[in-house]
């Protein structure tokens, strides 16, 4: 099957289907779900999922013969050594808008156009594949929901944004498909929008996206101002505009100092810019905090939109605009610390949390954190690996997750307890399938050697030690100057000099940073261990803890009763069901326990939900191998060779070797040597999880700890009060803000200016009121009046006269009346013989001199044979007297007085 | 021809017209009002066809006359229907009693 030949490489309308089947999906669900029943939406939204994917994987083979052909032609054509191109599918829908630019000569072209090439290709199989997964788990997680349609109708809608955004082949398409999945997100957080926590969650995760939204608007102005485009092969082509300006450092300037301007280069700007907005949209530090509240929507929802598809559009953008980052080596640098305290600060959050969703939404931000590192050293392949790879192991256990909300949901039957790890346990023996795949997905994010998330995570961690991003700009003089040094052993002169000031022109991140975010990552990976292995033990391991939650009745009956010792110390509380007969108060909470109506024993999930969770198991195990480094096993990282190519590869400068992103050094030594801090976190962060809640289970060390550090631990709890934080901050200021645009409001807008009006306008009513009697003989009589008026008045003649100055000629103009004639005096005393009448007789031109003044009178007789007169007077002024010696204006030779008298 | 002088048909008209204007500014009732309103329309066709004598190549006032008799076979027509549902409302034709608007 040739695909080629059916569709063009630059007509590629197979995208339509990709694109096309998830939003007729939504368009049919959203309009008709409700009509069709549950089976009907459930076959809608599968075959379009379906026919979405099996389209996407059509692409991905014809997009392969592609990049084959193209490489052909390179070998064939292109220079050796240069990076090969990307090999790009494209389908122009329409020609949006076009408009001129400020630096670029020609126009900026926004078109509705998409296009697929080895990065967006991997993420659309992702999207589509797990949705598909997704989908399917959905179709039983939500089977008993009352708005099934409304459900599916928006999660493919999600999926078609999601599409939108990674196959939009320009940026404002991208912000399109990037506002469209926060619509949805928010609409799926919400779902359940009849609690109050869930849709204020929505709201939450709304305007923390508004926020970072302003950064990605202002990125694509600054972008579009210096590079003229806003296609991703237009930014590519213009993207040096962003550093250079006729071959000097150009400059944007901020604020002048006394030291001189502090500038940062446009790159620098627009390169923050749009971090500021993946940080929203991918949930880092200071925008994080909506992800884990995020977790009020359905788990599907979490599985999908926040953890292994939409979280990670800022990753994404960030590995398509590549060529852009490495311009500036300041923001990577930013980037790279921001991931690192991310994934930290979420690690330590995620250490205590006691909601099972709570711990993977804290370990989302925090591998979310992993990536960002790994993009922020240059290493944008394994960064974006480790997007996919999280996307196996985070929807993995979150669907698991999910089918253990749902067993225990059947036994307790209360939202937010179902969820809670306390009542959890023993669940091994009940769900068999889910505990191996969520085990396998645990090994893989926990990095377990030759799983997934080893390969992804130790893969950046090796790079965040030895990379280091050097300014594209840079690298003539540095090769210059090695060269200088290394063969004819220069090290000082002026023409050394001259290249060191051009070097040190752009920065350069320090040397001890690549080792200090190593052991951050180190630590955060030891602590991401600890919790999921945590979250394991106490959800299968141990006995079952639910059978003493009563049923929603009973604790509504007495709820603090049940509650109150599993909050404190859930170990104690299990031993103390141990030694029944103790003379001891948890007597009566057994009896509860076992007595009041138990729901269903917690059991397997359905195959819908249980095949997906295994599928992803899997994948979660052995989707290491797409780029496995240590090992040489790189068929994605050969895939993705173009994309990342200029950046990564080392490029033949002045007959050095060298690239953007450096290595150190004996790097390729260390590869080994430096896994073992990777293995060693994995060793220590599990075992100690071992240790803790299997193992020494009746020591109580936890709840020891817990009791030494009471406030470190209830800080870690409530999550280090960030948004308490942000609620005294921010959300403070704003609504001190709007309390004084409320008292602006009350007094201004409607004490002076609404009741002030309505006075005025009261006052004239009620004089004009007294007009409007109602009595038609009155109105009658105003009329004749009026009437009589109006005679009167053109029974007199009104001599007017219009005067015009053209120079010294003055042109007097009468105006016209019904029978009227005219008579002009221009000469005092010598009237005019007669009235005339008709167009010569009501303009009359006059000549005057300078300084000359004249009066003239016009005589008007009417049809009814009276007269009248109007006496004009015209004035030619005088020259102005020439300026006084006071007002000499400055820097002007002396004014010479002329003598008086002389004209 | 010229018989008569224009000015003596324009002291009929305004005679004429003037009874009209006094009528309907006095009488109370709705009827005569709408026959003072034809009376004053009538002298003004007059004064049309008066001035019209003057200038014998021009229609102009004849047929602006004609327009005139037309619309005041309107305006009569409309009136008296409203006569007629104001009496039906109120049974009376005085115009000081249609009020219903007021308060």
């Amino acid at each position: 099957m040739d695909l080629l030949k059916l569709f063009k490489p630059d007509d590629f309308t197979l995208l339509a289907i990709i694109l096309g089947a998830p939003l007729a999906g939504a368009f049919f669900n959203g309009v008709f779900g409700k009509r069709v029943g549950k089976n009907g939406v459930r076959l809608i939204s599968m075959a379009a999922m379906l026919v979405s994917f099996f389209a996407a994987v059509l692409t991905f083979f014809a997009l392969s013969q592609h990049r084959h052909n193209v490489h052909e032609e390179f070998e064939k054509t292109g220079v050796k050594g240069g990076a090969e191109p990307v090999s790009k599918l494209a389908w122009l829908a329409w020609q949006w808008m076009s408009m001129a630019t400020g630096q670029s000569d020609g126009r900026l072209s926004i078109d509705v156009k998409f296009s697929v090439d080895e990065l967006s290709a991997v993420m659309m199989l992702v999207i589509t594949g797990i949705g598909t997964l997704i989908h399917l788990y959905s179709t039983s997680y939500m089977a008993k929901d009352r708005s099934y349609h409304r459900f599916f109708a928006y999660l493919n809608l999600f999926v078609f944004s999601m599409l939108v955004l990674v196959l939009a082949d320009n940026m404002p398409l991208l912000f399109v498909g990037w506002e469209g999945v926060g619509a949805c997100s928010y609409l799926l957080i919400g779902f359940w929008f009849d609690k109050e926590a869930n849709a204020s969650a929505g709201r939450k995760a709304f305007i923390a996206n508004r926020v970072g939204d302003v950064g990605m608007i202002g990125g694509m102005l600054v972008i579009a101002h210096y590079c003229g485009a806003l296609d991703w092969s237009g930014i590519a082509q213009n993207v040096e505009k962003l550093v250079l300006h006729g071959g000097q450092p150009e400059r944007i300037i901020l604020w002048q100092r006394e030291a001189g301007p502090f500038s940062l280069s446009p790159a620098t700007i627009a390169a923050l810019a749009l971090f500021l907005g993946c940080t929203g949209k991918s949930a880092q530090i200071p925008l994080y905090v909506w992800l884990p509240d995020a977790m009020a929507g359905p788990t599907p929802v979490s599985a999908l939109i926040h953890a292994a598809t939409m979280v990670t559009s800022g990753l994404y953008l960030i590995c398509r605009l590549n060529f852009l980052f490495v311009y500036s080596p300041f923001t990577m640098a930013i980037i790279a610390c921001v991931g690192a305290a991310t994934a930290l600060f979420a690690a330590t959050i995620a250490l205590v949390q006691n909601d099972i969703k709570k711990v993977l939404a804290y370990s989302t931000v925090s591998q979310l954190g992993f990536m960002f590192l790994g993009v922020g050293v240059g290493a944008f392949n394994l960064g974006f690996f480790h997007v996919v790879t999280h996307a196996f192991f985070k929807a993995c256990l979150f669907l698991g997750a999910g089918c253990v909300i749902h067993a225990m949901h059947a036994r307790i039957h209360d939202d937010d307890k179902s969820q809670d790890m306390r009542f959890m346990g023993g669940l091994r023996k009940y769900m068999p399938w889910t505990f191996y795949s969520m085990g396998a997905a645990t090994l893989a994010i926990a990095g377990m050697p030759f799983t997934s998330g080893f390969f992804s995570k130790d893969g950046i961690l090796y790079h965040v030690f030895v990379n280091r991003v050097v300014n594209p700009v840079v690298i003539e003089p540095m090769a210059m100057m090695r060269k200088m040094e290394e063969q004819r052993q220069v090290f000082t002169g002026p023409e050394h000099d001259m290249l060191a000031r051009r070097i040190a022109q752009y920065w350069q991140a320090p040397n001890w940073l690549g080792p200090v975010l190593f052991c951050v990552g180190i630590l955060a990976a030891t602590m991401t261990a600890f919790y999921m292995f945590r979250l394991l033990f106490r959800t299968f391991w141990g006995e079952f803890k639910g059978w003493k939650v009563a049923p929603e009745a009973a604790l509504r009956a007495n709820p603090m009763e049940n509650l109150e010792p599993l909050v404190d110390e859930p170990e104690a509380h299990l031993d103390a069901h141990g030694a029944h007969g103790d003379d001891h108060d948890d007597h009566s909470h057994d009896d509860h326990g076992h007595d009041d109506s138990p729901g269903e024993a917690p059991a397997e999930a359905p195959w819908p939900m249980a095949i997906p969770v295994a599928i992803l198991g899997l994948l979660a195990l052995f989707g290491g191998f797409l780029l496995a480094e240590p090992l040489h096993i790189e068929p994605l990282g050969k895939w993705l060779e173009p994309i990342f190519g200029d950046v990564m590869q080392h490029k033949d400068v002045a007959g050095l070797l060298s690239g953007f992103v450096h290595m150190r050094a004996g790097a390729a030594a260390l590869e080994w040597p430096l896994m073992v801090p990777g293995v060693l976190a994995f060793a220590v962060g599990s075992g100690a999880a071992y240790y803790l809640y299997v193992h020494e289970r009746g020591i109580h060390l936890p709840g020891t700890l817990m009791d030494a550090y009471p406030g470190l631990h209830k800080a870690a709890l409530n999550k280090w009060y960030v948004d308490e934080a942000y609620e005294a901050t921010i959300i403070g200021g704003t609504d001190a803000l709007a309390d004084g645009a409320a008292l602006m409001d009350v007094w201004v807008v409607d004490g002076i200016i609404a009741k002030l009006t309505s006075a005025v306008v009261t006052g004239i009513g009620a004089i004009l009121r007294t007009f409007q009697t109602g009595v038609v003989h009155v109105y009658g009589a105003f009329i004749a009046v009026g009437l009589l008026g109006i005679f009167f008045f053109f029974g007199q003649p009104h001599p007017n006269v219009a005067t015009h100055k053209e120079g010294d000629t003055f042109t007097l103009e009468a105006a016209p009346g019904l029978g009227y004639e005219y008579r002009w005096t221009i000469d005092e005393g010598a009237p005019e013989p007669a009235f005339t009448t008709g167009e010569k007789a009501t303009t009359r031109t006059i000549q005057l001199k300078k300084g000359e003044e004249k009066y003239v009178t016009l005589e008007v007789k009417n049809a009814f044979g009276r007269t009248a007169q109007k006496i004009v007077h015209i004035a030619n002024p005088a020259p102005p007297p020439p300026p006084s010696s006071s007002m000499k204006p400055v820097g002007v030779p002396p004014f010479k007085p002329r003598p008086k008298g002389a004209q | 021809m010229n018989a008569i002088p224009i000015p003596a048909f324009l002291v009929v008209a305004g005679i004429i017209f003037g009874i009209g204007a006094f009528g309907f500014l006095v009488r109370r009732n709705v009827l005569v009002a709408l026959m003072s309103i034809e009376l004053m329309l009538n002298a003004i066709n007059l004064t049309f066809v008066a001035f019209n004598r003057a200038y014998p190549h021009n229609h102009t006032g004849h047929v602006f006359a004609f327009f005139v008799i037309a619309i005041a076979a309107a305006e009569a027509a409309v009136g008296l229907a409203l006569v007629l549902s104001f009496f039906r409302l109120r049974k009376t034709v005085r115009s000081d009693e249609g009020d219903l608007l007021k308060n």
